[in-house]
Protein backbone atom coordinates (compact mmCIF):
# COMPACT_ATOMS: atom_id res chain seq x y z
CA UNK A 1 0.00 0.00 0.00
CA UNK A 2 2.72 2.66 0.80
CA UNK A 3 4.75 1.83 -1.78
CA UNK A 4 1.71 2.27 -4.46
CA UNK A 5 1.43 5.59 -2.65
CA UNK A 6 5.08 6.62 -3.25
CA UNK A 7 4.65 5.71 -6.86
CA UNK A 8 1.59 7.91 -7.60
CA UNK A 9 2.89 10.52 -5.99
CA UNK A 10 6.73 10.06 -7.82
CA UNK A 11 4.40 9.61 -10.79
CA UNK A 12 2.63 12.59 -10.54
CA UNK A 13 5.74 14.72 -11.70
CA UNK A 14 7.10 12.29 -14.42
CA UNK A 15 4.86 10.11 -15.65
CA UNK A 16 4.18 9.56 -18.98
CA UNK A 17 0.23 8.96 -19.34
CA UNK A 18 -0.54 12.86 -17.98
CA UNK A 19 -1.98 14.53 -20.21
CA UNK A 20 -3.71 18.01 -20.37
CA UNK A 21 -7.47 18.73 -21.05
CA UNK A 22 -7.33 21.29 -23.40
CA UNK A 23 -9.67 24.41 -23.42
CA UNK A 24 -12.36 24.79 -25.66
CA UNK A 25 -15.38 26.77 -26.93
CA UNK A 26 -17.76 25.52 -28.98
CA UNK A 27 -20.80 26.80 -30.74
CA UNK A 28 -23.21 26.34 -33.19
CA UNK A 29 -24.77 27.43 -36.32
CA UNK A 30 -27.24 26.81 -38.83
CA UNK A 31 -25.45 24.26 -40.66
CA UNK A 32 -22.21 23.30 -38.45
CA UNK A 33 -20.78 22.87 -34.83
CA UNK A 34 -17.38 24.77 -34.58
CA UNK A 35 -15.30 23.61 -31.90
CA UNK A 36 -11.76 25.71 -30.70
CA UNK A 37 -9.11 24.03 -29.00
CA UNK A 38 -6.37 25.67 -27.09
CA UNK A 39 -3.35 23.31 -27.74
CA UNK A 40 -0.03 24.73 -27.78
CA UNK A 41 3.60 22.98 -28.98
CA UNK A 42 1.04 20.53 -31.07
CA UNK A 43 2.03 20.05 -34.63
CA UNK A 44 -0.19 19.27 -37.42
CA UNK A 45 1.47 16.16 -38.23
CA UNK A 46 1.14 15.05 -34.39
CA UNK A 47 -2.64 15.92 -34.01
CA UNK A 48 -5.01 13.40 -34.20
CA UNK A 49 -8.82 13.73 -34.37
CA UNK A 50 -10.91 10.80 -34.49
CA UNK A 51 -15.08 10.31 -34.53
CA UNK A 52 -16.08 6.66 -33.84
CA UNK A 53 -19.13 6.16 -32.17
CA UNK A 54 -20.50 9.50 -31.26
CA UNK A 55 -17.29 9.89 -29.49
CA UNK A 56 -15.32 12.59 -30.58
CA UNK A 57 -11.66 12.38 -29.46
CA UNK A 58 -8.48 14.65 -30.01
CA UNK A 59 -4.87 13.88 -29.07
CA UNK A 60 -2.47 16.11 -29.58
CA UNK A 61 1.36 14.99 -29.48
CA UNK A 62 3.66 17.71 -27.63
CA UNK A 63 6.78 17.64 -29.34
CA UNK A 64 9.00 20.15 -28.22
CA UNK A 65 12.70 20.48 -29.45
CA UNK A 66 14.18 19.08 -26.46
CA UNK A 67 16.73 21.27 -24.23
CA UNK A 68 18.21 19.68 -21.92
CA UNK A 69 15.98 19.33 -18.30
CA UNK A 70 19.26 19.98 -16.54
CA UNK A 71 19.37 23.17 -18.08
CA UNK A 72 15.98 24.10 -16.36
CA UNK A 73 16.32 26.84 -13.99
CA UNK A 74 12.78 27.83 -13.55
CA UNK A 75 9.70 26.64 -14.81
CA UNK A 76 5.87 27.34 -14.89
CA UNK A 77 4.55 25.06 -16.79
CA UNK A 78 5.00 21.44 -17.88
CA UNK A 79 4.02 20.04 -21.30
CA UNK A 80 2.23 16.86 -21.57
CA UNK A 81 0.12 15.67 -24.45
CA UNK A 82 -3.20 16.75 -25.13
CA UNK A 83 -6.36 14.59 -24.95
CA UNK A 84 -10.10 15.35 -24.78
CA UNK A 85 -13.12 13.53 -25.59
CA UNK A 86 -16.54 14.58 -26.50
CA UNK A 87 -19.91 13.27 -26.84
CA UNK A 88 -21.52 14.31 -29.87
CA UNK A 89 -24.91 13.70 -31.44
CA UNK A 90 -25.62 11.81 -33.90
CA UNK A 91 -26.44 15.16 -36.46
CA UNK A 92 -22.74 15.49 -37.67
CA UNK A 93 -21.62 14.89 -41.10
CA UNK A 94 -18.16 13.05 -40.55
CA UNK A 95 -17.08 13.19 -43.78
CA UNK A 96 -17.24 16.88 -44.31
CA UNK A 97 -15.24 17.28 -40.97
CA UNK A 98 -12.25 19.95 -41.53
CA UNK A 99 -9.77 21.22 -39.07
CA UNK A 100 -7.32 23.85 -38.91
CA UNK A 101 -4.48 24.21 -36.69
CA UNK A 102 -2.97 27.60 -35.99
CA UNK A 103 -0.32 29.03 -33.91
CA UNK A 104 -1.63 25.96 -30.91
CA UNK A 105 -5.38 26.90 -31.80
CA UNK A 106 -6.95 23.77 -33.32
CA UNK A 107 -10.55 25.11 -34.88
CA UNK A 108 -12.55 21.98 -36.06
CA UNK A 109 -15.85 22.88 -37.91
CA UNK A 110 -18.22 20.04 -37.92
CA UNK A 111 -20.71 20.45 -40.67
CA UNK A 112 -24.45 19.29 -39.64
CA UNK A 113 -26.36 16.57 -41.50
CA UNK A 114 -28.31 17.65 -44.64
CA UNK A 115 -31.48 16.11 -43.16
CA UNK A 116 -31.39 17.80 -39.73
CA UNK A 117 -30.48 21.77 -41.16
CA UNK A 118 -33.05 23.82 -40.91
CA UNK A 119 -35.41 23.68 -44.08
CA UNK A 120 -37.83 26.41 -44.94
CA UNK A 121 -41.25 24.93 -45.78
CA UNK A 122 -43.26 27.03 -48.51
CA UNK A 123 -46.49 27.33 -47.85
CA UNK A 124 -48.43 27.14 -50.94
CA UNK A 125 -51.67 29.74 -51.04
CA UNK A 126 -54.46 29.31 -53.74
CA UNK B 1 32.97 34.06 9.60
CA UNK B 2 32.95 33.35 13.17
CA UNK B 3 29.86 34.44 14.81
CA UNK B 4 29.16 33.60 18.36
CA UNK B 5 25.83 32.17 19.21
CA UNK B 6 22.41 34.01 19.79
CA UNK B 7 18.89 31.48 21.39
CA UNK B 8 17.35 34.27 19.32
CA UNK B 9 18.83 33.64 16.06
CA UNK B 10 17.05 29.90 16.71
CA UNK B 11 14.04 31.78 17.35
CA UNK B 12 13.85 33.99 14.38
CA UNK B 13 15.24 31.33 12.24
CA UNK B 14 11.51 29.84 13.11
CA UNK B 15 9.65 32.67 12.36
CA UNK B 16 11.36 32.23 8.48
CA UNK B 17 10.57 28.69 8.21
CA UNK B 18 6.86 29.42 8.98
CA UNK B 19 6.84 32.04 6.78
CA UNK B 20 8.43 30.40 3.20
CA UNK B 21 5.73 27.36 4.64
CA UNK B 22 2.91 29.87 4.26
CA UNK B 23 4.61 31.81 1.06
CA UNK B 24 5.33 28.82 -0.73
CA UNK B 25 2.06 26.86 -0.29
CA UNK B 26 0.98 25.40 -3.42
CA UNK B 27 -2.42 26.81 -3.47
CA UNK B 28 -1.20 30.02 -2.78
CA UNK B 29 0.94 29.95 -5.80
CA UNK B 30 -0.35 32.23 -8.74
CA UNK B 31 1.43 33.03 -11.61
CA UNK B 32 0.58 35.73 -14.34
CA UNK B 33 -0.26 34.60 -17.18
CA UNK B 34 1.64 33.79 -19.68
CA UNK B 35 3.65 30.62 -17.94
CA UNK B 36 7.19 30.81 -18.54
CA UNK B 37 10.09 28.09 -18.41
CA UNK B 38 13.97 29.69 -18.03
CA UNK B 39 16.26 27.67 -19.45
CA UNK B 40 20.15 28.53 -18.59
CA UNK B 41 23.33 26.64 -20.40
CA UNK B 42 26.83 27.83 -20.65
CA UNK B 43 26.25 31.65 -22.06
CA UNK B 44 23.11 31.70 -23.34
CA UNK B 45 19.51 31.58 -21.79
CA UNK B 46 16.16 30.77 -23.51
CA UNK B 47 12.78 31.64 -22.05
CA UNK B 48 9.89 29.79 -23.32
CA UNK B 49 6.23 31.28 -22.87
CA UNK B 50 3.20 29.09 -24.04
CA UNK B 51 0.66 32.17 -25.35
CA UNK B 52 -1.84 29.92 -27.41
CA UNK B 53 -3.02 32.20 -30.19
CA UNK B 54 -1.65 35.20 -29.81
CA UNK B 55 -0.53 36.99 -33.27
CA UNK B 56 3.14 37.94 -33.53
CA UNK B 57 1.79 42.21 -34.20
CA UNK B 58 -0.11 41.48 -31.25
CA UNK B 59 3.06 40.90 -29.24
CA UNK B 60 5.66 43.40 -27.70
CA UNK B 61 8.93 42.47 -26.27
CA UNK B 62 11.49 44.68 -24.35
CA UNK B 63 14.08 44.57 -21.86
CA UNK B 64 14.21 47.04 -19.57
CA UNK B 65 16.76 47.31 -16.48
CA UNK B 66 17.78 43.65 -16.48
CA UNK B 67 14.46 42.30 -16.94
CA UNK B 68 12.15 41.42 -19.96
CA UNK B 69 8.59 42.55 -20.22
CA UNK B 70 6.21 40.10 -22.32
CA UNK B 71 2.91 42.55 -22.97
CA UNK B 72 0.29 41.67 -25.63
CA UNK B 73 -2.92 40.99 -25.95
CA UNK B 74 -4.65 37.67 -26.35
CA UNK B 75 -7.46 38.98 -29.29
CA UNK B 76 -11.15 37.44 -28.73
CA UNK B 77 -12.30 35.21 -31.49
CA UNK B 78 -15.84 34.88 -29.59
CA UNK B 79 -18.66 35.10 -32.41
CA UNK B 80 -22.13 36.54 -31.56
CA UNK B 81 -23.41 32.75 -32.16
CA UNK B 82 -25.06 30.25 -29.14
CA UNK B 83 -22.05 28.71 -26.97
CA UNK B 84 -22.23 25.58 -25.90
CA UNK B 85 -19.30 25.40 -24.14
CA UNK B 86 -16.69 28.56 -23.30
CA UNK B 87 -13.77 27.71 -21.49
CA UNK B 88 -10.71 29.52 -22.88
CA UNK B 89 -9.61 33.39 -21.78
CA UNK B 90 -8.93 36.11 -23.98
CA UNK B 91 -6.76 39.20 -22.67
CA UNK B 92 -4.39 41.53 -22.58
CA UNK B 93 -1.46 40.49 -20.45
CA UNK B 94 1.90 41.93 -18.99
CA UNK B 95 4.42 40.33 -17.25
CA UNK B 96 7.74 41.36 -16.21
CA UNK B 97 10.81 38.06 -15.81
CA UNK B 98 13.78 39.50 -13.66
CA UNK B 99 16.83 37.85 -15.83
CA UNK B 100 19.71 36.10 -13.58
CA UNK B 101 22.69 37.82 -15.48
CA UNK B 102 23.35 40.83 -17.43
CA UNK B 103 22.45 40.06 -21.07
CA UNK B 104 23.72 41.45 -24.67
CA UNK B 105 21.47 43.55 -25.71
CA UNK B 106 22.32 43.48 -29.39
CA UNK B 107 22.03 39.42 -29.70
CA UNK B 108 18.25 38.94 -28.58
CA UNK B 109 16.10 36.57 -30.36
CA UNK B 110 12.58 35.89 -30.53
CA UNK B 111 10.38 33.29 -32.70
CA UNK B 112 6.73 32.20 -32.33
CA UNK B 113 5.85 28.68 -33.26
CA UNK B 114 2.77 26.81 -32.22
CA UNK B 115 1.73 28.71 -30.08
CA UNK B 116 4.97 29.10 -27.94
CA UNK B 117 7.46 32.30 -27.70
CA UNK B 118 10.70 31.30 -27.32
CA UNK B 119 13.30 34.16 -26.65
CA UNK B 120 17.00 33.21 -26.67
CA UNK B 121 19.20 35.56 -24.82
CA UNK B 122 23.36 35.75 -24.79
CA UNK B 123 24.88 37.02 -21.72
CA UNK B 124 26.87 40.10 -21.65
CA UNK B 125 30.85 39.55 -21.41
CA UNK B 126 30.54 41.48 -17.97
CA UNK B 127 28.15 38.45 -16.66
CA UNK B 128 30.73 35.85 -18.48
CA UNK B 129 32.55 33.56 -15.89
CA UNK B 130 36.37 34.50 -15.79
CA UNK B 131 38.85 31.85 -15.10
CA UNK B 132 41.35 33.54 -12.66
CA UNK B 133 44.86 32.90 -13.08
CA UNK B 134 46.94 31.51 -10.05
CA UNK B 135 50.60 33.18 -9.77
Amino acid sequence: MTTEVKKIKKDAYQCEECVIVPPVDIYETENEYTLKADMPGVVKENLEITLDNNILEINGMVTEEDLNEEDLKYSEYKLYNFHREFNVGRDINANAITANLDQGVLTLIMPKKEEVKPKKIEIKSE
Amino acid sequence: MYTTYDIFDDVLNLRNVFDRFFQEMPVRRSVEFPYINLFEKDDAIDIKAIIPGVKVEDLDIHLADNSLIIEGERKSDYVEKPYIRREREFRKFKKSVRLPFDVDRDKINAGLKNGILTIKLVKSEAAKPKKIEIQ
